[in-house]
């Protein structure tokens, strides 16, 4: 698979040269795959916030370097074709959303890349249409859940055509529907259109869902793999203050009572059949 | 606890009338030229012709005309010692005294000063404020936008300015919630905003304003952050998904326009003013 | 202490254009040393009925009664209630406001006008029942605090008023799980130990599952379900209807259910749910 993102000894420091000096991330080397699903998890303070905002260019690498499609973040000339490569989506909906009207939102950012009238329209037509949005383009942000106002930012960003849109815990303030929703939006961007998605979050049961993890601790990665091989390194969860999926939980149990269930079970729908197999075998 | 009700400057109440439908610029040139010449008026005539006026605005808007006054209930007790101030204070050789308390003496001058701005002050505000609730903040934005850009070439950045009013003007209830949340949050704890008089109340609110601020600015820094994710770099390459057009009802409006600015610089010219 | 709401309504905005009833003729009882918990999709109402029982609101339709003193009684003293009924909102930055932990907790004591003694003595015992260390933490600047312990210092500045009631608002939303589950269990233990009548908001049921013994629905400003937790739950396809997300847990029991499982509808944790499932197993396995 070809590489989105690739980073090399990434380190960062916050208030960088004083004597309050924080080491937020400290020689990360991690890569994101071109239409995957990426999921980054890990405690408050660990440094996935800090990671993802170097993806496309908030923040310049302090050593290392970060590559996007080849493009060093670290060089400013770089920084208008990355931004237009990534996308971003922040925790508090409140504060991304710039205009009073929704669709006058959703068309901030086309409107800053210049680009003409008609596509303007169009691309904001299609991003209401692909997240279903198109009964409250005309209503004020205030007017909408939380739930609602995270799916214009994600249509806000989605109007600017990137290859790849960045979530930064998107769910962490939405009800238990709103999170849902966000992340099926986010797994319907990838698979229909083909957009590579990085997911940071706490909910273990939205990791479950991602192609791959990454779990930081302390401002590096501690692992990385596919959710399915990460939740059966159960010590290794624990010390990185994370849960395990509910599935998963279960399967470990009934295995620990001696029954037949393979190892690695995470999803609930797996569980599910893995269970009705035992069922009939009994 | 609802600090949001009684604000009705900034506040749009959506409709289909021949004022909603209006383009905005019209309503911005309509409403600066009715702001001029009230400014110029100093006769009661003056102030009843446009009394008239922008009472039948308000009909035909359907705005129920209570509501929009209602942001004035705050403001009264202010106007009122405004009023006392001039009664007493504004004085004019020869004019009529009233009456004489103590060192001070109530004059014809000082009755007629206190209605003037009394009467200004109260016009000003019904003039923004019905613009604003006939207009929504979008359509304000674009209209001032569209109106300001000649003066980009004498180098003012009339983009940036609208930009700044656009999230200013999205920010004024958000922040006008958290406000009526920190109140609430500090009154759980036992914070008595809701007892006192007016002078314990003020002390009181003062500490609120510390986190509200530190909030404001934290949501600021955000805001900053995700409009740079967004590729925003100033007014310079952006292009705009809507554009204005005049048509038929904004016509109409200029004619209803010309025939009330007629009249009353008439009455401003030919009329004995108050004062 | 017990609550008690009596045929109340309220909107908002009344008398503007942009009124809006939220709650309709709400009627509801609260015991002393239940632990209630309040659930409903987003705008349901739930903060705004909550808000009534700390006098936040005072009734214009219908009344509540705290203690049974009328919160509209113009002689109520509705400071006294608001110690009382302690109530901890989402956002610990708006209900912090001194700089520093100690100061801000001691506030409600000293606002009350006891001595800085026993202010202080308060303050130790209400950190200690948080799990903030006293020694390290007391000093500390509010703003750096951890998201989980800016929320205990505010239920630590609730507790020094010695409420009888504590209401929960939505207090775990952004934490992490290990934050949300340290929070969590400062909740149990207070009401397990103290016998605080706790209400605890939430639109999580996954939370609400395991912490309340009574549950109250809500939806677009009405009561519509209010039972002990597995009888709300038995009734999972309304809870579904009205947009709220069962636990998974409760969802796979449910299919493993339908597909010839032996197992009860209204299933609520991990541990039990495992325990159900084993069960079930070796008796399919002891019928062979």
């Amino acid at each position: 698979m070809e590489k989105l993102i690739e980073t090399t000894n990434l380190t960062y420091f916050y208030r960088s040269g004083t004597k309050d000096e924080v080491k937020a991330l400290d020689k990360v080397n991690m890569n994101v795959f071109q239409g995957e699903i990426l999921a980054i998890t890990g405690q408050n303070g660990s440094g996935k916030s800090t990671l993802a905002r170097h993806f496309n260019a908030l923040l310049a690498p302090g050593h290392g370097d970060i590559l996007v499609k080849g493009l060093s973040t670290g060089n400013k000339d770089n920084i208008p074709e990355i931004r237009k490569v990534i996308g971003m989506v922040f925790q508090n909906p409140d504060n991304q959303l710039v205009s009073s009207i929704v669709e006058e939102d959703i068309a901030f950012g086309p409107e800053n890349l210049g680009l003409p009238q008609a596509e303007i329209i169009e691309r904001v037509d299609w991003a209401l249409h692909t997240l279903n949005l198109e009964d409250l383009r005309n209503e004020p942000p205030h007017n909408l859940s939380e739930g609602q106002k995270q799916q214009v930012a994600i249509a806000g960003v989605l109007a600017m055509k990137p290859e790849c849109i960045v979530l930064d815990e998107p769910t962490a303030h939405l009800d238990p529907r709103g999170r849902r929703e966000v992340l099926e939006s986010a797994i319907r961007l990838n698979r229909e259109e083909g957009i590579t998605i990085v997911l940071l979050t706490h909910f273990m049961n939205e990791v479950v869902h991602c192609d791959r993890m990454i779990v930081m601790e302390n401002g590096s990665v501690k692992m990385e793999g596919s959710p399915g091989v990460i939740f059966r390194k159960s010590e290794e969860i624990k010390t990185a203050g994370l849960d395990f999926p509910v599935a998963s939980q279960i399967a470990e149990g009934l295995r620990r009572e001696g029954f037949n269930i393979e190892p690695g079970i995470i999803k609930t729908e797996e569980l599910l059949e893995s269970l009705c197999q035992l069922k009939s075998s009994i | 606890m609802e600090l949001t009700k009684n604000i009705t400057l900034g506040v749009y109440l959506p409709g289909k009338s021949f004022i909603h439908n209006l383009d905005p610029r019209t309503k911005i040139i309509a409403a600066t030229i009715i702001i001029i010449l009230l400014l110029l008026s100093r006769s009661y005539a003056a102030f009843a012709v446009s009394a008239l006026f922008i009472g039948s605005l308000m009909v035909l808007s359907g705005i129920p005309t209570g509501y929009a006054l209602r942001g004035l209930k705050p403001m009264l007790p202010v106007l009122v010692i405004m009023w006392i101030f001039q009664l007493f204070l504004f004085k004019e050789p020869g004019a009529t005294i009233y009456f004489h308390w103590w060192i001070f003496e109530a004059t014809e001058a000082g009755l007629h000063m206190g209605n003037l701005i009394i009467l200004r002050v109260l016009f000003l505000f019904t003039v923004t404020t019905f613009l604003t609730l006939t207009t929504s903040v979008v359509s304000l934005t674009d209209g001032l936008e569209s109106l300001l850009k000649p003066l980009r070439m004498i180098g003012l950045p009339s983009q940036e300015l609208v930009m700044t009013l656009v999230i200013a003007l999205r920010f004024v209830l958000i922040l006008a919630e958290e406000l009526e949340k920190i109140i609430k949050a500090q009154m759980a704890r036992g914070v008595a905003f809701d007892r006192g008089n007016f002078i314990q109340k003020t002390r009181k609110i003062f500490p609120v304003f510390l986190p509200l601020f530190i909030g404001a600015f934290k949501r600021a820094e955000e805001l900053i952050v995700a409009m740079d994710a967004r590729s925003y770099t100033g007014g310079r390459g952006r292009t705009k998904m809507k554009t204005l057009h005049m048509g038929r009802v904004d016509l109409t409006a200029a004619a209803g326009m010309t025939a009330y600015s007629g009249l009353l610089i008439y009455i401003i010219i030919f009329t004995k003013p108050m004062i | 202490m017990s609550i008690e709401v009596i045929n109340l309504s309220h909107s908002y905005k009344a008398g503007t254009p942009f009124e809006k009833q939220v709650l309709f003729d709400i009627n509801l009882s609260i015991g002393e040393g239940e632990f209630v918990g309040i659930i409903g999709p987003t705008m349901s109402g739930k903060t705004t009925l909550a808000q009534h029982f700390n006098a936040l609101y005072i009734p214009r339709r219908g009344k509540v009664l705290i203690d049974g003193l009328d919160t509209r009684d113009k002689q109520a003293d509705l400071v006294t209630i608001r110690h009382r009924v302690g109530y901890v909102f989402q956002n610990p930055d708006y209900q912090l406001f001194a700089p520093t932990v100690g100061e801000d907790i001691a506030f409600g004591p000293l606002n009350q006008k006891l001595s800085r003694q026993e202010a202080e003595r308060r303050v130790h015992e209400a950190m200690a029942q948080v799990g903030l260390d006293y020694k390290t933490l007391y000093n500390r600047d509010i703003f750096a605090l951890s998201g989980g312990q800016k929320r205990r210092a505010a239920i630590a500045g609730v507790l020094t008023c010695r409420p009888k009631v504590l209401v929960l608002d939505d207090i775990t939303a952004g934490l992490d799980p290990r934050g949300r589950e340290e929070i969590l269990a400062v909740i149990r233990d207070l009401h397990h130990h103290q016998n605080i009548t706790t209400i605890f908001i939430s639109n999580s049921m996954d939370e609400i599952a395991t912490m309340a013994d009574r549950i109250i629905v809500m939806d677009r400003g009405r009561i519509i379900m209010d039972g002990l937790t597995r009888q709300v739950f038995a009734r999972f396809k309304e809870l579904q209807a009205i947009g709220l997300e069962l636990p998974e847990v409760t969802v796979l029991v449910n299919k493993l259910r339908s597909a010839g499982f032996n197992l009860p509808a209204e299933v609520l944790d991990v541990r039990e749910a495992l325990s159900l499932i084993t069960a079930a197993l070796k008796e399919m396995e002891a019928n062979r």
